[in-house]
């Protein structure tokens, strides 16, 4: 359990004292540490504005930190050259809860967007990409079961639809990590069930490591190795998610000042770590 | 304690403290009425327009009606070859102020603009080239370029840079930026994402504007030969001069089928390029199922022969051959309008020593006249919007279906007005002139009538609008047909026309800038007397004048605009 918590020898990402205020002066993270292994797959929780997306957005420089450092590959994300960032965010699929595609684009040409990084100049329409892209983003829309809408345009898609036509697009990107920041939180129960299933199929057969965010707790408990839960910008839980009870994670949902209360049971040790902060 | 004390304070300031702009507001907005009677009044004193001169005008304007028929067709060569020549005008000048105003608007939209400084300085740009009319900048122009529709595209381009860069700019503002973070987090550089994302969503958008200002320059366009600026405005004028009315009207009515067509296709084109569902059309005709179902059968087969580039479908046929034919057209425009582009090249320098001599200004020269004329133009603008508004509130009320139950007496009068529509003011302008005189009464008369038509639409087709629930309550308690009217359709109606007011008084100021170059008084008679003997200060300082006259209206329109809302 230590090797998972504090992570193997390289670490994919590592962040140190991250603290995030916004010019309107909201402290979204504060003093954020923790490290994410190769291959791991982590659940964030936390109520809405507890720093979720804020965090997920720190990984791929679309955020800079105000204090602290962000490492993901071994590049220091804080301060990377916009051509380093670059490499980074390649590197790094993102699903949105709001999808992120383009309404008036075709399916295909939304999919093929996720190859960007990877050519250069600037590309309008589905014939301004290479032929072999082309191949490559049909068999990425076949994989999410999207190939018959290929040359549809993605706004007269379902949301479960939309969110796998994001889905396909980030294969496209062919990413070692990928980050999906409450990606089924706009659908219906059961697409949203399809679309995550869907989601972690594709994750663990291309071996890429997972952030999520979820409000459905049973869900990440159910698939993730790792939960980690904030509140009002810190970290307040950060556990092995076997031996977790739904409980547990509950309390992290616990708006009024329970926290004291969670801390209080020593009922899991890795609440520890948390604790030594609280007193300090 | 305190606290006890200090809530019922907060709580009555609370109470206050809303209300108090409001206040301010409603006063402010009385003011402005207050200014606008008095300047109606005003102006009426000033033109010195009796109702006598008004139907004395409607005799004079019955004389030249009957010294243009029978309308003399025997020049059509010329005029067709003229108005060729209006319609590449109004082409090319529509196509290079895009062109300039798609870098503008992404410098200028907050969410694309690349620093403070150049988004300053792109708004700024935008807000200074609305400002001068685009007969006056034409004018101006002639004096480097001469004769000839070079000056007159130029200020075509330069003019709709305004309009076209400020709704282009809101169009990119509107975007949505979800897609653009999710395209800039698959490692996309700046540009890429701009153009997976950004331009997709702007694209119709931009088109849509482009034609609808294509509309406005073929409008103006057909007055530029005025000035000299090229085009079939000069071929009417030369008929003017030369009391030969009957081939004038020729011309004008040629002008007048050619505006009206081309404004019915780009209308359509309009509706079919921005409307999201020009695949399924809401009227099922057995063509268009016939069309949806080869559409579908062309998607199905793509997909499974997994086809790599998009099936021709109806609505990518449609796209790529308006495609084409406008660039077929933009072609033949710029091979065929009599411009020598390889003198024009070395023109450069001479436009910068023309607009140099233009520096300093002289107000003193003209100093008298530059005022009177001044006083002239916003007396037009106030009686033409006044008179106009008069006119066109029983007008209005003719051509509304739900009121007015005979057929026959809304339908003439919706012909009648979109005929006296399609005519660019200033044509009607000048065919006053020649009834009437020099003066600004003819000016006066002519940009009312622009009003009255305008307005008149406007009436009937709100009136069109009145939810039929309040009518149907107040007929149910027995009212005549005219109590009914008054208690229940005007009361609807107020607010928006009292807004289409303001703004038709913000038009006819800024067209009476420039009425006085057809004759028709005002400031524009100065400026183009000013450019006959060549009084370069002189012609600076009126061109700084109408500049500061039409700006000043811009910013008491926003003003007043943001008092109502």
């Amino acid at each position: 359990m230590t090797t998972v918590l504090s992570g193997g020898a390289d670490p994919l990402i590592s962040l140190t004292g991250v603290s995030k205020r916004f010019p309107n002066g909201t402290l979204a993270l504060d003093n954020v540490s923790m490290t994410v292994p190769k291959g791991q797959l982590l659940s964030l929780i936390g109520l809405s504005g507890s720093g979720k997306s804020t965090l997920m957005r720190h990984l791929n420089g679309l955020h800079k930190p105000t204090a602290g450092t962000v490492k993901v590959f071994g590049v220091e994300v804080s301060s990377a050259s916009s051509k380093q960032l670059r490499d980074v965010r390649r590197n790094v699929g993102f699903v949105f809860q709001q999808f992120g595609l383009v309404g008036r684009a075709t399916c295909l040409e939304n999919v093929l967007s996720g190859a960007l990084g990877r050519l250069r100049g600037p590309r309008y329409g589905v014939w301004s990409y290479p032929r072999t892209l082309r191949r490559e983003a049909f068999d990425h829309l076949e994989r999410v079961g999207l190939a018959p809408q290929a040359y549809q345009r993605a706004d007269t898609l379902s949301g479960g639809q939309m969110q796998r036509v994001a889905i396909a697009r980030t294969i496209m990107q062919q990413p070692q990590l990928l980050l999906a920041d409450e990606p089924v939180a706009s659908l219906d129960p059961e697409s949203s069930a399809q679309v995550l299933e869907l989601l972690l199929k594709v994750a663990t057969e291309d071996k890429m490591t997972v952030i999520v965010t979820l409000h459905q707790v049973e869900l990440a408990l159910g698939w993730a190795h790792r939960i980690v839960g904030l509140r009002d910008g810190r970290v307040v839980l950060d556990q092995d998610a076997r031996g977790l009870s739904q409980t547990d994670v509950m309390e992290v949902y616990r708006r009024v000042d329970r926290e004291s209360e969670l801390l209080a049971t020593p009922s899991t040790p890795a609440a520890a770590p948390i604790t030594e902060r609280q007193r300090a | 304690m305190t606290a006890a004390h200090v809530e019922p304070l907060a709580r009555a300031a609370g109470n206050k403290l809303p209300r108090a702009p409001r206040k301010w507001q409603s006063k402010a907005l009385l003011a402005v009425f207050v200014a606008y009677v008095v300047g109606v009044v005003w102006s009426w004193m000033y033109i010195d327009m009796t109702l006598l001169t008004l139907f004395g005008g409607f005799t004079e304007l019955w004389n030249l009606v009957v010294d243009m028929v029978p309308p003399n067709f025997d020049n059509m060569r010329v005029v067709l070859k003229a108005t060729v020549e209006t319609i590449w005008m109004a082409l090319i000048g529509t196509t290079a102020c895009v062109v300039l105003s798609i870098p503008l608007a992404f410098m200028a939209a907050r969410n694309t603009t690349p620093n403070p400084v150049v988004f300053a300085v792109a708004r700024a740009i935008i807000t200074l080239t609305r400002a001068l009319p685009t007969l006056v900048l034409a004018a101006v122009l002639t004096l480097p370029l001469g004769i000839g529709p070079l000056p007159g595209l130029l200020a075509l381009a330069i003019h709709s840079i305004g309009m076209v860069g400020k709704l282009f700019t809101e169009a990119v503002e509107n975007t949505e930026a979800m897609s653009r973070e999710a395209v800039t987090s698959t490692g996309a550089g700046k540009w890429q994402t701009v153009l997976a994302t950004l331009v997709p969503q702007v694209t119709p958008s931009f088109i849509g504007t482009a034609l609808y200002r294509l509309d406005i320059n073929l409008r103006e366009s057909a007055v530029l030969g005025f000035v000299g600026a090229g085009g079939v405005g000069f071929v009417v004028q030369q008929h003017l001069r030369s009391l030969d009315y009957q081939r004038a009207i020729a011309a004008v009515g040629v002008i007048f089928v050619v505006i009206t067509l081309i404004e019915v296709v780009s209308t359509r084109l309009r509706a079919s390029i921005i409307g999201d569902h020009l695949s399924s059309p809401t009227k099922k005709t057995p063509r268009t199922m016939a069309r949806e179902r080869r559409d579908h059968r062309l998607l199905v087969d793509a997909v499974t022969t997994r086809r790599l580039t998009p099936p021709w479908t109806y609505e990518r046929l449609v796209r790529a051959s308006a495609g084409i034919i406008y660039l077929v057209l933009i072609v033949v425009a710029f091979a065929t309008i009599d411009i020598p582009y390889l003198s024009a090249l070395g023109l450069g320098d001479e436009v910068i020593d023309s607009f140099g001599r233009l520096f300093p200004p002289d107000f003193t020269t003209a100093g008298p006249e530059l005022w009177q004329g001044i006083r002239e133009t916003v007396a037009i603008g106030f009686i033409a919007t006044t008179l106009g508004l008069v006119i066109s509130v029983p007008l209005g009320i003719l051509s509304a279906r739900n009121i007015v139950v005979n057929r026959f007496v809304y339908g003439t009068t919706r012909l009648f007005m979109l005929a006296l529509r399609g005519l660019p003011e200033l044509i009607v302008a000048v065919l006053f002139v020649a009834a009437m005189g020099l003066g600004p009464v003819p000016g006066t008369l002519a940009l009312t009538v622009g009003t009255a038509t305008f307005m008149a639409k406007l009436i009937g087709d709100a009136l069109e609008e009145v939810s039929p629930e309040p009518r149907e309550a107040v007929f149910a308690t027995g009212a005549s047909r005219a109590q009914e009217f008054v208690t229940s359709v005007i009361p609807q109606a107020l607010p928006n026309l009292v807004s289409q007011t303001l703004y038709m008084l913000d038009v006819n100021l800024r067209s009476s800038t420039v009425l006085g170059i057809i004759g028709g008084g005002g400031i524009g008679f100065l400026l183009l007397s000013a450019l006959r003997v060549l009084q370069e200060p002189t012609v600076g300082a009126i061109v700084i004048v109408i500049f500061v006259i039409v700006y000043s209206i811009e910013l008491i329109g926003t003003f007043v605009r943001w008092l109502v809302e």
